[in-house]
Protein backbone atom coordinates (compact mmCIF):
# COMPACT_ATOMS: atom_id res chain seq x y z
CA UNK A 1 0.00 0.00 0.00
CA UNK A 2 0.76 3.53 -0.73
CA UNK A 3 1.39 6.50 1.19
CA UNK A 4 -1.56 7.57 3.27
CA UNK A 5 -3.08 10.78 1.52
CA UNK A 6 -3.48 14.26 3.88
CA UNK A 7 -6.91 15.51 3.03
CA UNK A 8 -7.80 18.30 4.64
CA UNK A 9 -11.54 19.30 5.08
CA UNK A 10 -12.45 23.07 5.66
CA UNK A 11 -15.88 24.48 6.41
CA UNK A 12 -16.78 28.23 6.79
CA UNK A 13 -18.49 28.22 10.28
CA UNK A 14 -22.53 29.24 9.53
CA UNK A 15 -21.31 30.61 6.33
CA UNK A 16 -23.99 32.73 5.50
CA UNK A 17 -24.47 34.06 8.85
CA UNK A 18 -21.01 34.57 9.06
CA UNK A 19 -20.51 36.65 5.55
CA UNK A 20 -23.12 39.45 6.74
CA UNK A 21 -21.58 39.58 10.14
CA UNK A 22 -18.04 40.39 8.55
CA UNK A 23 -20.04 43.01 6.39
CA UNK A 24 -21.93 44.48 8.72
CA UNK A 25 -20.17 43.66 12.19
CA UNK A 26 -22.67 45.18 14.43
CA UNK A 27 -24.68 42.51 13.80
CA UNK A 28 -22.64 40.16 15.76
CA UNK A 29 -24.66 41.99 18.88
CA UNK A 30 -28.09 40.48 18.39
CA UNK A 31 -29.48 37.71 17.42
CA UNK A 32 -29.53 37.43 13.60
CA UNK A 33 -30.40 34.51 10.78
CA UNK A 34 -30.26 34.61 7.25
CA UNK A 35 -33.90 33.72 6.07
CA UNK A 36 -34.94 33.19 2.64
CA UNK A 37 -38.18 35.52 1.51
CA UNK A 38 -41.72 35.02 3.57
CA UNK A 39 -43.95 36.17 1.16
CA UNK A 40 -42.96 33.56 -1.48
CA UNK A 41 -42.78 31.08 1.16
CA UNK A 42 -39.46 30.32 0.84
CA UNK A 43 -39.20 31.23 4.66
CA UNK A 44 -36.64 28.93 6.21
CA UNK A 45 -33.77 29.61 8.66
CA UNK A 46 -30.59 29.22 6.22
CA UNK A 47 -27.86 30.18 9.06
CA UNK A 48 -27.75 31.65 12.46
CA UNK A 49 -25.54 33.46 14.10
CA UNK A 50 -24.21 32.29 18.08
CA UNK A 51 -26.67 34.76 19.79
CA UNK A 52 -29.63 33.20 17.75
CA UNK A 53 -28.13 29.52 17.83
CA UNK A 54 -28.11 29.85 22.30
CA UNK A 55 -32.00 30.76 21.69
CA UNK A 56 -32.72 27.34 20.00
CA UNK A 57 -33.09 28.30 16.73
CA UNK A 58 -32.43 26.03 13.98
CA UNK A 59 -31.37 25.77 10.69
CA UNK A 60 -34.01 24.71 8.11
CA UNK A 61 -36.70 25.45 11.07
CA UNK A 62 -39.49 28.23 9.36
CA UNK A 63 -39.46 31.82 10.21
CA UNK A 64 -42.21 31.35 11.84
CA UNK A 65 -41.07 29.18 14.23
CA UNK A 66 -38.00 30.88 14.68
CA UNK A 67 -39.67 34.09 15.50
CA UNK A 68 -41.99 31.98 18.25
CA UNK A 69 -38.89 30.91 19.68
CA UNK A 70 -36.84 34.45 19.64
CA UNK A 71 -39.45 37.52 19.10
CA UNK A 72 -36.51 40.03 18.63
CA UNK A 73 -34.83 37.94 16.01
CA UNK A 74 -33.54 39.46 12.83
CA UNK A 75 -33.98 38.32 9.70
CA UNK A 76 -32.02 38.91 7.00
CA UNK A 77 -32.72 37.92 3.03
CA UNK A 78 -29.97 36.00 1.87
CA UNK A 79 -27.82 37.74 -1.12
CA UNK A 80 -26.17 34.91 -3.01
CA UNK A 81 -23.87 36.54 -5.23
CA UNK A 82 -22.35 37.86 -1.72
CA UNK A 83 -22.16 34.37 -0.98
CA UNK A 84 -20.65 33.14 -4.05
CA UNK A 85 -18.19 35.66 -3.93
CA UNK A 86 -16.53 35.26 -0.37
CA UNK A 87 -16.75 31.91 -0.42
CA UNK A 88 -14.76 32.12 -4.26
CA UNK A 89 -12.05 34.63 -2.27
CA UNK A 90 -12.00 31.85 0.50
CA UNK A 91 -11.12 28.87 -1.80
CA UNK A 92 -8.48 30.83 -4.31
CA UNK A 93 -6.87 30.99 -0.79
CA UNK A 94 -7.06 26.89 -0.17
CA UNK A 95 -5.32 27.04 -3.99
CA UNK A 96 -2.39 28.58 -2.67
CA UNK A 97 -1.39 25.25 -1.30
CA UNK A 98 -3.03 22.64 -3.26
CA UNK A 99 -4.27 22.39 -6.75
CA UNK A 100 -6.50 19.79 -5.76
CA UNK A 101 -9.40 22.03 -4.23
CA UNK A 102 -12.80 19.95 -4.29
CA UNK A 103 -16.05 22.18 -3.21
CA UNK A 104 -18.99 20.71 -1.95
CA UNK A 105 -21.57 23.07 -2.06
CA UNK A 106 -20.34 27.10 -0.71
CA UNK A 107 -19.07 26.81 2.06
CA UNK A 108 -17.10 23.14 2.56
CA UNK A 109 -14.75 22.30 0.36
CA UNK A 110 -12.10 19.28 0.44
CA UNK A 111 -8.13 19.79 0.04
CA UNK A 112 -5.82 17.37 -1.23
CA UNK A 113 -2.34 18.14 0.19
CA UNK A 114 0.01 15.05 -0.29
CA UNK A 115 1.81 16.08 -3.11
CA UNK A 116 2.05 19.87 -1.72
CA UNK A 117 3.91 19.10 1.38
CA UNK A 118 6.93 18.97 0.23
CA UNK A 119 6.27 22.43 -0.51
CA UNK A 120 4.63 24.04 2.43
CA UNK A 121 5.55 21.58 5.38
CA UNK A 122 3.68 20.61 8.21
CA UNK A 123 -0.04 19.57 7.40
CA UNK A 124 -0.95 20.75 11.53
CA UNK A 125 0.78 23.75 10.93
CA UNK A 126 -0.50 24.62 7.56
CA UNK A 127 -3.98 24.04 8.38
CA UNK A 128 -3.41 27.00 11.23
CA UNK A 129 -1.93 29.32 8.60
CA UNK A 130 -4.98 28.63 6.09
CA UNK A 131 -6.90 29.56 9.03
CA UNK A 132 -5.43 32.52 10.06
CA UNK A 133 -5.28 34.03 6.63
CA UNK A 134 -8.81 33.49 5.74
CA UNK A 135 -9.54 34.96 9.09
CA UNK A 136 -7.28 38.07 7.92
CA UNK A 137 -8.06 38.65 4.40
CA UNK A 138 -11.58 38.07 4.33
CA UNK A 139 -12.26 37.69 8.13
CA UNK A 140 -14.30 34.59 8.52
CA UNK A 141 -13.29 31.79 10.54
CA UNK A 142 -13.27 28.29 9.30
CA UNK A 143 -12.80 25.34 11.37
CA UNK A 144 -10.56 22.65 9.44
CA UNK A 145 -10.31 18.29 9.73
CA UNK A 146 -7.63 16.33 8.24
CA UNK A 147 -7.58 12.82 7.84
CA UNK A 148 -6.29 9.97 5.17
CA UNK A 149 -9.50 9.93 3.41
CA UNK A 150 -12.36 12.73 2.52
CA UNK A 151 -15.13 11.31 4.78
CA UNK A 152 -13.32 11.28 8.09
CA UNK A 153 -11.58 14.86 7.13
CA UNK A 154 -15.28 16.26 6.98
CA UNK A 155 -16.38 14.42 10.46
CA UNK A 156 -13.67 16.20 11.47
CA UNK A 157 -14.36 19.50 10.06
CA UNK A 158 -17.90 18.92 12.24
CA UNK A 159 -16.15 18.86 15.61
CA UNK A 160 -15.29 22.82 15.00
CA UNK A 161 -12.15 22.74 17.33
CA UNK A 162 -11.53 26.18 18.02
CA UNK A 163 -8.00 26.01 17.05
CA UNK A 164 -5.99 24.03 14.44
CA UNK A 165 -7.37 20.50 12.51
CA UNK A 166 -9.13 18.10 13.79
CA UNK A 167 -7.26 15.18 13.07
CA UNK A 168 -8.47 11.57 12.50
CA UNK A 169 -5.43 9.26 11.95
CA UNK A 170 -5.79 5.16 11.51
CA UNK A 171 -4.47 5.04 14.85
CA UNK A 172 -7.46 7.42 16.67
CA UNK A 173 -10.24 6.96 14.32
CA UNK A 174 -11.51 4.22 16.71
CA UNK A 175 -11.80 6.41 19.31
CA UNK A 176 -12.33 9.73 17.42
CA UNK A 177 -14.85 8.15 14.86
CA UNK A 178 -16.47 4.97 15.85
CA UNK A 179 -18.50 6.54 19.15
CA UNK A 180 -20.20 9.22 16.65
CA UNK A 181 -23.59 8.65 15.52
CA UNK A 182 -23.70 7.25 12.48
CA UNK A 183 -26.48 9.98 11.06
CA UNK A 184 -22.90 12.18 11.22
CA UNK A 185 -21.63 9.85 8.36
CA UNK A 186 -21.57 11.61 4.80
CA UNK A 187 -23.99 9.64 3.25
CA UNK A 188 -26.62 8.88 5.83
CA UNK A 189 -29.45 10.79 6.13
CA UNK A 190 -32.89 10.04 7.76
CA UNK A 191 -34.02 7.35 5.94
CA UNK A 192 -30.66 5.45 6.32
CA UNK A 193 -30.91 6.41 9.54
CA UNK A 194 -33.83 4.63 10.23
CA UNK A 195 -33.17 1.47 8.35
CA UNK A 196 -29.54 1.58 10.51
CA UNK A 197 -31.14 1.84 13.72
CA UNK A 198 -33.92 -1.30 12.78
CA UNK A 199 -30.53 -3.39 12.92
CA UNK A 200 -29.42 -1.78 16.43
CA UNK A 201 -26.44 0.36 14.46
CA UNK A 202 -26.57 3.53 16.57
CA UNK A 203 -22.73 4.29 16.05
CA UNK A 204 -20.39 4.66 13.20
CA UNK A 205 -18.25 2.05 15.18
CA UNK A 206 -21.85 -0.37 15.11
CA UNK A 207 -21.63 0.76 11.87
CA UNK A 208 -17.79 -0.29 10.70
CA UNK A 209 -18.29 -3.98 12.48
CA UNK A 210 -21.56 -4.86 11.07
CA UNK A 211 -20.86 -7.37 8.55
CA UNK A 212 -20.91 -5.87 5.25
CA UNK A 213 -22.64 -8.80 3.03
CA UNK A 214 -25.72 -8.00 5.52
CA UNK A 215 -25.79 -4.13 4.79
CA UNK A 216 -25.63 -4.48 1.11
CA UNK A 217 -27.67 -7.46 0.94
CA UNK A 218 -30.48 -5.06 3.16
CA UNK A 219 -29.56 -1.74 1.56
CA UNK A 220 -27.64 -2.43 -1.80
CA UNK A 221 -24.29 -0.70 -2.97
CA UNK A 222 -25.04 2.83 -0.71
CA UNK A 223 -24.81 0.25 2.25
CA UNK A 224 -21.86 -1.37 1.01
CA UNK A 225 -20.58 1.92 0.65
CA UNK A 226 -21.34 3.12 3.98
CA UNK A 227 -19.72 0.44 5.91
CA UNK A 228 -16.68 1.40 3.87
CA UNK A 229 -16.96 4.87 4.94
CA UNK A 230 -16.78 4.13 8.05
CA UNK A 231 -13.78 1.73 8.24
CA UNK A 232 -12.27 4.77 6.59
CA UNK A 233 -11.88 3.14 3.42
CA UNK A 234 -13.01 5.60 1.13
CA UNK A 235 -10.89 6.22 -1.50
CA UNK A 236 -12.55 8.84 -3.70
CA UNK A 237 -10.01 11.51 -5.16
CA UNK A 238 -10.04 15.08 -4.30
CA UNK A 239 -11.18 16.80 -7.63
CA UNK A 240 -8.85 18.92 -9.40
CA UNK A 241 -10.04 22.82 -9.50
CA UNK A 242 -11.70 23.62 -12.48
CA UNK A 243 -12.24 20.32 -13.93
CA UNK A 244 -15.95 19.96 -14.48
CA UNK A 245 -16.92 16.38 -14.62
CA UNK A 246 -19.61 15.99 -17.56
CA UNK A 247 -23.28 16.31 -16.48
CA UNK A 248 -24.89 13.46 -15.02
CA UNK A 249 -28.15 14.49 -14.47
CA UNK A 250 -30.67 17.68 -15.02
CA UNK A 251 -32.96 18.79 -12.69
CA UNK A 252 -35.11 21.82 -11.22
CA UNK A 253 -36.88 21.84 -8.06
CA UNK A 254 -39.06 24.44 -6.25
CA UNK A 255 -41.08 25.47 -3.34
CA UNK A 256 -44.90 26.69 -4.52
CA UNK A 257 -46.26 30.09 -3.53
CA UNK A 258 -48.86 27.88 -1.41
CA UNK A 259 -49.22 24.70 -0.74
CA UNK A 260 -50.76 22.09 -3.45
CA UNK A 261 -53.47 19.34 -2.86
CA UNK A 262 -54.39 17.92 -5.87
CA UNK A 263 -53.17 16.52 -8.95
CA UNK A 264 -54.77 19.16 -11.40
CA UNK A 265 -53.14 21.77 -9.79
CA UNK A 266 -50.01 20.16 -9.76
CA UNK A 267 -49.57 19.28 -13.07
CA UNK A 268 -48.82 22.77 -14.51
CA UNK A 269 -46.39 23.27 -12.05
CA UNK A 270 -44.49 20.27 -13.34
CA UNK A 271 -45.33 21.40 -16.54
CA UNK A 272 -42.94 24.72 -15.86
CA UNK A 273 -40.31 22.51 -14.07
CA UNK A 274 -40.54 20.09 -17.11
CA UNK A 275 -40.06 22.77 -19.73
CA UNK A 276 -37.15 24.48 -18.14
CA UNK A 277 -35.26 20.85 -17.67
CA UNK A 278 -35.67 19.79 -21.38
CA UNK A 279 -35.11 23.22 -22.19
CA UNK A 280 -31.89 23.03 -20.38
CA UNK A 281 -31.12 19.34 -21.47
CA UNK A 282 -31.17 20.42 -25.17
CA UNK A 283 -28.66 23.73 -24.04
CA UNK A 284 -25.92 20.66 -22.57
CA UNK A 285 -27.68 18.61 -26.47
CA UNK A 286 -28.19 15.87 -24.58
CA UNK A 287 -31.64 13.39 -23.94
CA UNK A 288 -31.80 11.15 -20.81
CA UNK A 289 -34.12 7.88 -20.25
CA UNK A 290 -34.72 8.25 -16.19
CA UNK A 291 -37.10 11.00 -14.31
CA UNK A 292 -36.87 11.03 -10.87
CA UNK A 293 -38.89 13.06 -8.76
CA UNK A 294 -38.83 14.64 -5.49
CA UNK A 295 -42.13 16.10 -3.14
CA UNK A 296 -42.01 17.57 -0.09
CA UNK A 297 -45.41 17.96 2.08
CA UNK A 298 -46.37 20.57 4.24
CA UNK A 299 -45.01 18.66 7.10
CA UNK A 300 -41.51 18.54 5.84
CA UNK A 301 -41.40 14.97 5.01
CA UNK A 302 -39.72 14.00 1.38
CA UNK A 303 -40.81 11.49 -0.99
CA UNK A 304 -39.06 10.90 -4.28
CA UNK A 305 -38.86 8.00 -6.85
CA UNK A 306 -37.50 7.15 -10.45
CA UNK A 307 -38.36 5.54 -13.27
CA UNK A 308 -36.58 4.56 -16.35
CA UNK A 309 -38.64 5.11 -20.04
CA UNK A 310 -38.25 3.20 -23.15
CA UNK A 311 -37.11 6.06 -25.23
CA UNK A 312 -34.66 8.68 -24.49
CA UNK A 313 -36.27 11.78 -24.56
CA UNK A 314 -35.60 15.78 -24.09
CA UNK A 315 -39.37 16.32 -24.83
CA UNK A 316 -41.02 18.00 -21.72
CA UNK A 317 -44.07 16.74 -22.68
CA UNK A 318 -42.97 13.08 -22.55
CA UNK A 319 -41.19 13.89 -19.62
CA UNK A 320 -44.07 15.25 -18.23
CA UNK A 321 -46.01 12.04 -19.02
CA UNK A 322 -43.75 10.18 -16.74
CA UNK A 323 -43.49 12.49 -13.60
CA UNK A 324 -47.50 12.88 -12.93
CA UNK A 325 -47.44 8.59 -13.59
CA UNK A 326 -44.53 8.80 -10.93
CA UNK A 327 -46.96 11.54 -8.57
CA UNK A 328 -50.23 9.12 -9.29
CA UNK A 329 -48.20 5.87 -8.07
CA UNK A 330 -45.87 7.58 -5.03
CA UNK A 331 -48.12 10.15 -3.31
CA UNK A 332 -51.98 10.20 -2.09
CA UNK A 333 -52.12 14.35 -1.10
CA UNK A 334 -53.31 13.12 2.22
CA UNK A 335 -50.79 16.12 3.57
CA UNK A 336 -50.74 19.30 0.49
CA UNK A 337 -47.60 19.44 -1.44
CA UNK A 338 -45.01 22.12 -0.25
CA UNK A 339 -42.29 21.69 -2.75
CA UNK A 340 -41.54 19.72 -5.77
CA UNK A 341 -38.52 18.74 -8.15
CA UNK A 342 -37.97 16.83 -11.13
CA UNK A 343 -34.61 15.46 -12.88
CA UNK A 344 -33.91 13.36 -15.83
CA UNK A 345 -30.46 11.09 -15.43
CA UNK A 346 -29.55 8.10 -17.80
CA UNK A 347 -28.20 11.03 -20.29
CA UNK A 348 -26.56 10.84 -23.48
CA UNK A 349 -25.31 12.86 -26.32
CA UNK A 350 -28.50 13.88 -28.28
CA UNK A 351 -28.95 11.55 -31.56
CA UNK A 352 -31.85 12.38 -33.17
CA UNK A 353 -32.54 8.72 -33.64
CA UNK A 354 -34.73 6.65 -32.68
CA UNK A 355 -36.58 3.28 -32.84
CA UNK A 356 -40.14 4.11 -34.03
CA UNK A 357 -43.08 2.11 -32.28
CA UNK A 358 -46.20 1.12 -33.39
CA UNK A 359 -47.87 2.19 -30.68
CA UNK A 360 -47.01 5.72 -29.81
CA UNK A 361 -47.93 8.95 -31.81
CA UNK A 362 -44.92 9.20 -33.39
CA UNK A 363 -46.00 12.49 -35.80
CA UNK A 364 -47.47 13.75 -32.34
CA UNK A 365 -44.24 13.32 -30.39
CA UNK A 366 -42.14 15.18 -33.29
CA UNK A 367 -44.65 18.00 -33.25
CA UNK A 368 -44.26 18.30 -29.22
CA UNK A 369 -40.55 18.46 -29.98
CA UNK A 370 -41.00 21.52 -32.57
CA UNK A 371 -43.15 23.21 -30.16
CA UNK A 372 -40.64 23.00 -27.20
CA UNK A 373 -37.98 23.76 -30.04
CA UNK A 374 -40.19 27.17 -31.13
CA UNK A 375 -40.91 28.16 -27.62
CA UNK A 376 -37.11 28.41 -26.63
CA UNK A 377 -36.36 30.58 -29.81
CA UNK A 378 -39.33 32.97 -29.10
CA UNK A 379 -38.21 32.98 -24.84
CA UNK A 380 -34.55 33.66 -26.30
CA UNK A 381 -35.19 36.54 -28.41
CA UNK A 382 -38.46 38.06 -26.77
CA UNK A 383 -38.13 36.66 -23.02
CA UNK A 384 -39.19 34.26 -21.12
CA UNK A 385 -42.86 35.12 -20.27
CA UNK A 386 -43.54 35.98 -23.95
CA UNK A 387 -44.56 32.36 -24.38
CA UNK A 388 -46.53 30.36 -22.03
CA UNK A 389 -48.29 26.90 -21.60
CA UNK A 390 -52.32 27.29 -21.73
CA UNK A 391 -52.52 25.23 -18.49
CA UNK A 392 -50.49 27.66 -16.75
CA UNK A 393 -52.63 30.50 -17.42
CA UNK A 394 -55.06 28.58 -14.50
CA UNK A 395 -53.17 29.41 -11.58
CA UNK A 396 -50.99 32.01 -12.73
CA UNK A 397 -49.93 32.97 -9.27
CA UNK A 398 -48.21 29.35 -9.04
CA UNK A 399 -46.32 28.90 -12.28
CA UNK A 400 -45.44 32.50 -13.24
CA UNK A 401 -41.81 31.84 -12.23
CA UNK A 402 -38.79 31.16 -14.39
CA UNK A 403 -37.00 27.89 -13.26
CA UNK A 404 -34.54 27.75 -16.01
CA UNK A 405 -33.04 31.11 -15.03
CA UNK A 406 -34.15 31.63 -11.13
CA UNK A 407 -34.45 28.54 -9.90
CA UNK A 408 -31.40 26.64 -11.35
CA UNK A 409 -29.91 24.39 -8.63
CA UNK A 410 -26.63 23.31 -9.21
CA UNK A 411 -26.26 20.38 -6.11
CA UNK A 412 -22.88 18.79 -5.78
CA UNK A 413 -23.04 14.59 -5.74
CA UNK A 414 -20.25 13.79 -3.64
CA UNK A 415 -19.10 11.45 -6.31
CA UNK A 416 -19.04 14.48 -9.20
CA UNK A 417 -19.49 11.71 -12.12
CA UNK A 418 -16.67 9.16 -11.13
CA UNK A 419 -16.90 5.79 -9.64
CA UNK A 420 -16.88 4.68 -6.22
CA UNK A 421 -14.81 1.41 -6.11
CA UNK A 422 -15.17 -0.72 -2.77
CA UNK B 1 -11.96 56.41 18.81
CA UNK B 2 -14.95 54.11 17.18
CA UNK B 3 -14.38 53.88 12.97
CA UNK B 4 -17.26 54.21 10.47
CA UNK B 5 -17.41 52.84 6.91
CA UNK B 6 -17.44 55.51 4.34
CA UNK B 7 -17.72 54.89 0.85
CA UNK B 8 -15.80 57.27 -1.23
CA UNK B 9 -14.46 58.65 -4.12
CA UNK B 10 -11.33 58.18 -5.45
CA UNK B 11 -9.39 58.94 -7.93
CA UNK B 12 -6.50 56.69 -9.01
CA UNK B 13 -4.01 55.97 -11.33
CA UNK B 14 -3.52 52.52 -13.14
CA UNK B 15 -0.28 51.71 -14.15
CA UNK B 16 0.10 49.74 -17.59
CA UNK B 17 1.13 46.30 -15.00
CA UNK B 18 -2.75 46.65 -13.92
CA UNK B 19 -1.22 48.11 -10.09
CA UNK B 20 -3.54 50.33 -9.19
CA UNK B 21 -2.29 53.81 -7.13
CA UNK B 22 -4.91 55.50 -5.69
CA UNK B 23 -3.71 59.44 -5.20
CA UNK B 24 -6.92 61.50 -4.02
CA UNK B 25 -9.74 60.57 -1.65
CA UNK B 26 -12.65 62.76 -2.39
CA UNK B 27 -15.25 63.97 0.62
CA UNK B 28 -19.12 64.12 0.19
CA UNK B 29 -18.51 67.79 0.26
CA UNK B 30 -16.64 68.06 -2.12
CA UNK B 31 -13.11 68.18 -0.35
CA UNK B 32 -10.39 66.34 -1.72
CA UNK B 33 -7.34 64.68 0.36
CA UNK B 34 -4.45 64.17 -1.20
CA UNK B 35 -2.97 60.32 -0.63
CA UNK B 36 1.22 61.26 0.67
CA UNK B 37 1.81 57.71 0.68
CA UNK B 38 0.75 54.30 0.12
CA UNK B 39 2.48 52.35 3.11
CA UNK B 40 0.93 48.98 2.10
CA UNK B 41 -1.21 47.36 0.10
CA UNK B 42 -2.46 43.76 0.97
CA UNK B 43 -5.85 41.42 1.23
CA UNK B 44 -7.61 42.86 4.29
CA UNK B 45 -10.84 42.55 6.38
CA UNK B 46 -11.89 45.68 7.77
CA UNK B 47 -13.06 46.04 11.41
CA UNK B 48 -15.62 48.66 10.12
CA UNK B 49 -17.37 45.53 7.84
CA UNK B 50 -16.14 44.71 4.85
CA UNK B 51 -13.08 42.95 3.13
CA UNK B 52 -11.13 43.35 0.16
CA UNK B 53 -7.33 44.75 -1.03
CA UNK B 54 -6.74 47.38 1.84
CA UNK B 55 -4.29 50.63 0.82
CA UNK B 56 -2.95 51.76 4.05
CA UNK B 57 -2.27 55.35 3.23
CA UNK B 58 -0.86 58.59 4.71
CA UNK B 59 -3.13 61.72 4.24
CA UNK B 60 -2.17 64.79 5.58
CA UNK B 61 0.93 62.96 8.27
CA UNK B 62 -2.36 60.44 9.45
CA UNK B 63 -2.23 57.18 8.55
CA UNK B 64 -6.27 55.69 6.83
CA UNK B 65 -6.77 52.34 5.93
CA UNK B 66 -8.56 52.89 2.46
CA UNK B 67 -10.49 49.69 1.19
CA UNK B 68 -11.07 48.53 -2.30
CA UNK B 69 -14.17 46.20 -2.12
CA UNK B 70 -15.01 44.01 -4.96
CA UNK B 71 -15.12 47.53 -6.97
CA UNK B 72 -16.40 49.83 -4.51
CA UNK B 73 -13.77 52.22 -2.21
CA UNK B 74 -14.28 52.46 1.16
CA UNK B 75 -12.14 54.48 4.49
CA UNK B 76 -12.01 53.36 7.83
CA UNK B 77 -13.51 56.97 8.87
CA UNK B 78 -13.01 58.48 12.44
CA UNK B 79 -16.31 60.98 10.96
CA UNK B 80 -19.57 59.13 11.00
Amino acid sequence: MGRDRIIFHIDINHCYAQIEEMKYPALREVPMAVGGHEETRHGIILAKNDIAKKSGILTGESLREAREKCPDLLIIPPSYDDYIYYTGEVKKIYRRYSDHVESFGLDEAWIDYTDSEKLFGDPEALVSRIRQEVKREIGLDVSAGLSWNKVFAKLGSDRKKKDGPFVITRDNYRETVWPLPAADLLYVGPATTRKLLARGIHTIGDLAVYPRRFLKKAMGIPGEMISLFANGGDTSPVAESFVHPPVKSVGNSMTMVHDVDNLNDLRPVYYVLCEAVASRMRDHGMEGNVVSISLRSAGLDWYGCEKKIEQYTDVSGTILHTVMELVVSLYDFEKPLRAVGVSVSGLRPFSGIHQLSLFRNEEALEAARKTDLVMDEIREKYGYYSVQRACTAVDPELTSFNVKEEHTVHPTGYFQGRKMTP
Amino acid sequence: MELYKRYVDVILYQKRNGDIVPLYVCWENGKRYRIDKVLSSERRASQVGGCGMRYACMIQGKRRNLFLEKNKWFIESYQP
